[in-house]
C-alpha cells in the first residue's frame, strides 16, 4: 500500500518538500503500483455480454471471477471529453444509490476501476457494478411470449410503487421513469434502476420556488408540467410515469409516443383532455403555458380508451388517478398503494413461475423495436411482434455475446 | 467497509510519516492545505458545506498518501473541485485554478507543473477511489443548529454560544478532528466549549429526562468529561497557533486565567 520508495525512520529535522516531490516517472509508477484498498479493479469481473447502451455510457453482464461466480451488470462511467472532470451527473448518481437501500431499487455493490497506466495517461475508467437482473420491463413487454396476468401485473406496479414511495421518502426525484429503467429478477422481484437523472429535492419553503432543469424524463413519458417549462416540480413527475408505464402492462408498448414535445402535448391533451386552469388551477402560470399550442375543448378520454386494454374497472380507476394532469391531484405513491386494485380479487401475485417459463433474458437494448404510435382509438389489442426478443443465454439464461 | 475514524497512534503513523515527514511538519501541511481550501472557497462564494466536504476529502486522502508524493496544494484544490460537484455547487476547474494562483507564491503555484488543469483532472480519479467514493460527508455545523433549538435559556446568549461554537467548528477543520470523531460528538464538545467561555451553563432543555446529566446525553451516548476535555484542547491548540485565543478573549471577555485554565485542560 505504500509508495515506490522504502519507509525510512523520520528524521527529526524539517525536510524541505519541494526538493523531495516525487519527479513525474516516479509518479506515474506510483500510481500504477497503488493498491487503493476500496475500490477493486474491474478485472475481477470477466464480460459476457453488452446488455444495454445509455446516453452515459455502455452496461455490460459479467460474472465475478472469485469462487462466487456471481453475475452482475456494469455500467461504465462516460469521461471522454468531460472538460469538468468526474461528470457531475454520475456522482449523483453514484451519491443517490449509496443512500438507497431498499428490495425495489438496484443494489449498487461497489465501484471498480481500470488500472491506471501510461496506455490510459495514468487515468482510470470506472465501472458502477449492481447485481444482475435477469430482465427489464421494456425487454418483457416487447416479447409477445411473456405474458402477465392480472394478479402479475398488479405485483409489478406494487412493487414499483412500494419503490417510488421509498425513494420519495428519502426526498430523491427518478426523474427517468420508464419501461427500461424497471428492472425484474429472474424470481419476480421488481428493482426501480437507472438514477443517473435522479436528484434530491426539498420540498419548495414558500416564497422560494426551486429551479430544477425541465429538460428530465424520456419524452414518452414526460408529464405536462415538465412539457410546459415547471422549473419546481416534484414527486408526481415520477407518479405520471408509473401511471404510462402501467398502462402499457397492458398495451405492451409506450402508450403516448410524441415526436417532438409539442406533440406529446397534444397525445396527452387527446388522452386526458385540454390543460386549462379549470381542471388544473395554476396551470395559466407555467412558462410555456402561452408558448406551446395547446388543445382545446379536449374531453378526459383515460378510461374509455384503456378500457378495452384494462378490462379491469379497478385498474382503469388508478390509470384515472395517476394520469392526472394536474400534479397536485395526481395520487401519490401511498395513495396509490391504497388503492383498491392491490386489494381485492385476484390479489397481487407472485412473478416468480411465470418467468420460470422464460429461460432467456429479456432487455430492451436487445429487443427489436417496439410498435410504434401504440394506443389506437378502437378497440384493439397489441398485436404480435415480428420477431420474438433475440435470446441470451447463460446459466440457463441466453445471452446474445458481442 | 470504510472506516473514516483513527485512534491517535494511527494519526501519528501515516503514509507520510513512513516517508520521512516528522508528525509536526504533517500537522503543518494539513492545516495549511486547509486553511487554503477555506480561504479559496470563501473567495469562491462556496458555502461552509462544500468547503468543510473539501477539507473533509484533503484529510481522509492523506492517510492513504504522502505529502510527499502529492504536494498539498493541489490535492487541496482537487478536492474544493470534487466538493464542488458533490455538493451541488460546481466551479470550473480552471477558475478554482485562477483564484489558486492568486493566492499562494509562484513557488508554491510551482507545484501545480505545466499543466494544472490536466493535473487536478488526473488526480481527481486518484482522490475518488482513495475516498471510496465515499462522497456524502457529515459535518458539525447541521447539528448545532438542531442542539441549540432544544437548549433553554436566555435567546441572545444561546445565540452568541452557538455562534462561537460555530467558529470553532470552522477552527477544527484544520485539526484533524474529522479523522477521530463524528461530527456529533465534535459539534456537543465545541459548543460545551462555547458555552464555558461564554459563561453560560445550560441548566434545562427540552426533552430532559431524570437519567441526562448533560444536555448532550440526550443526543449522543457515553460523552466523557475526558473526550470532550481532549477535543476542545485540540482545537484551542489550533487556535493558539492562529493567534485568534487573543481576540477571542478580549471578545467575549472572559477573563485570561479562565481562558488560561482552558487552555490548560
Ligand atoms: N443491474 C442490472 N441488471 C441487469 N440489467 C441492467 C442493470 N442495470 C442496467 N441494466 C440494463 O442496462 C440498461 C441501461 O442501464 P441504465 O438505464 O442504468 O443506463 P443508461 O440508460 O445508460 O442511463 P441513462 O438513461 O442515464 O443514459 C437498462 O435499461 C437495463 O436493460
Ligand atoms: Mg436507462
Amino acid at each position: 500500500m505504500q509508495g515506490v520508495s522504502a519507509p525510512r525512520e523520520p528524521t527529526q529535522q524539517v525536510i524541505s518538500t519541494t526538493s523531495t516531490i516525487l519527479n513525474m516517472r516516479e509518479k506515474e509508477k506510483y500510481i500504477e503500483d497503488f493498491d487503493f484498498p476500496f475500490c477493486d479493479e474491474s478485472s475481477k469481473y470477466e464480460k459476457v455480454a453488452k446488455i444495454g447502451q445509455g446516453t452515459f455510457g455502455e452496461v455490460f453482464k459479467a460474472r465475478a471471477r472469485n469462487s462466487s461466480k456471481k453475475f452482475v451488470a456494469m455500467k461504465k462511467v462516460l469521461m471522454d471529453n468531460e472538460k469538468e472532470g468526474f461528470p457531475i451527473t454520475a456522482l449523483r448518481e453514484i451519491k443517490i444509490l449509496q443512500l438507497l437501500k431498499h428490495e425495489n431499487v438496484v443494489n449498487l455493490i461497489e465501484i471498480c476501476r481500470t488500472k491506471a497506466t501510461l496506455h490510459n495517461k495514468y487515468r482510470s475508467t470506472f465501472y458502477l457494478v449492481f447485481d444482475f437482473c435477469e430482465h427489464d420491463l421494456a425487454g418483457l413487454l416487447s416479447n409477445v411470449n411473456v405474458k402477465f396476468s392480472l394478479g402479475e401485473i398488479k405485483k409489478v406496479m406494487q412493487q414499483l410503487l412500494n419503490g417510488l414511495y421509498y425513494i420519495h421518502s428519502n426526498k430523491i426525484l427518478h426523474r427517468d421513469m420508464k419501461a427500461a429503467n424497471v428492472l425484474i429478477t429472474k424470481n419476480g422481484i421488481l428493482k426501480l434502476a437507472d438514477f443517473g437523472l435522479a436528484r434530491a429535492f426539498s420540498v419548495a419553503k414558500s416564497g422560494q420556488a426551486n429551479k430544477y432543469t425541465n429538460r428530465v424524463v424520456t419524452l414518452w413519458y414526460r408529464p405536462p408540467e415538465l412539457l410546459l417549462g415547471d422549473r419546481n416540480y416534484g414527486p408526481p413527475v415520477d407518479m405520471w410515469g408509473a401511471g404510462c408505464i402501467m398502462a402499457e402492462m397492458w398495451t405492451r408498448s409506450p402508450i403516448m409516443q410524441g415526436p417532438t414535445e409539442q406533440q406529446q402535448l397534444i397525445l396527452i391533451s387527446q388522452l386526458c383532455g385540454s390543460c386549462t386552469p379549470d381542471v388544473w388551477p395554476g396551470v395559466e402560470n407555467l412558462d410555456l403555458y402561452n408558448k406551446m399550442e395547446l388543445p382545446k375543448g379536449q374531453k378526459r378520454k383515460v378510461k374509455e380508451r384503456l378500457k378495452p386494454y384494462v378490462k379491469d374497472p379497478y385498474g382503469c380507476d388508478l390509470l384515472d388517478k395517476l394520469l392526472q394532469l394536474d400534479p397536485a391531484k395526481r395520487y401519490d405513491a401511498d395513495t396509490a398503494l391504497n388503492h383498491d386494485f392491490f386489494w381485492t380479487d385476484p390479489m397481487p401475485c407472485d412473478l416468480a413461475n411465470m418467468l420460470a417459463q422464460h429461460t432467456q433474458s429479456m432487455f430492451e437494448y436487445l429487443a427489436p423495436p417496439r410498435r410504434p404510435g401504440h394506443l389506437r382509438h378502437h378497440h384493439h389489442v397489441a398485436g404480435a411482434q415480428a420477431k420474438p426478443t433475440q435470446p441470451v443465454q447463460d446459466s440457463g439464461y441466453q445471452d446474445r455475446v458481442f | 467497509m470504510p472506516y473514516w475514524y483513527y485512534d491517535k497512534k494511527d494519526l501519528q503513523n501515516t503514509p507520510s510519516y513512513r516517508e520521512g515527514i516528522p508528525n509536526d511538519t504533517e500537522n503543518r501541511y494539513r492545516k495549511e492545505g486547509a486553511r487554503f481550501i477555506i480561504d479559496t472557497g470563501s473567495k469562491m462564494d462556496l458555502g461552509y458545506n462544500t468547503v468543510a466536504t473539501g477539507v473533509v476529502y484533503f484529510h481522509r486522502f492523506y492517510m492513504f498518501h504522502s505529502f510527499r508524493t502529492f504536494p498539498r496544494y493541489i490535492t487541496a484544490c482537487c478536492c474544493l473541485f470534487l466538493a464542488g460537484k458533490v455538493e451541488e455547487t460546481p466551479k470550473k476547474c480552471k477558475d478554482i485554478i485562477k483564484v489558486a494562483k492568486s493566492l499562494l507564491t509562484e513557488q508554491k503555484f510551482g507545484t501545480f507543473g505545466d499543466d494544472p488543469k490536466e493535473e487536478v483532472m488526473t488526480l481527481e480519479r486518484i482522490l475518488l477511489q482513495t475516498i471510496k467514493f465515499d462522497l456524502q460527508v457529515e459535518h458539525p455545523y447541521g447539528y448545532l443548529l438542531k442542539y441549540v433549538k432544544c437548549l433553554k435559556g436566555d435567546k441572545a446568549k444561546l445565540q452568541k454560544m452557538v455562534q462561537m461554537a460555530w467558529t470553532f467548528v470552522n477552527d477544527s477543520l484544520c485539526t484533524t478532528l474529522c479523522l477521530q470523531w463524528e461530527p456529533e460528538v465534535i459539534a456537543v464538545a465545541l459548543m460545551f466549549l462555547a458555552g464555558k467561555l461564554s459563561k453560560f451553563e445550560v441548566v434545562d432543555w427540552n426533552g430532559r429526562q431524570p437519567k441526562h446529566n448533560a444536555w448532550w446525553d440526550m443526543f449522543v451516548e457515553d460523552i466523557t468529561m475526558e473526550l470532550l476535555e481532549d477535543i476542545c484542547h485540540q482545537v484551542i491548540t489550533e487556535l493558539i497557533g492562529a493567534t485568534r485565543i487573543g481576540k477571542i478573549v478580549s471578545k467575549i471577555n472572559v477573563g485570561r486565567s479562565q481562558c488560561i485554565k482552558w487552555i490548560a485542560l
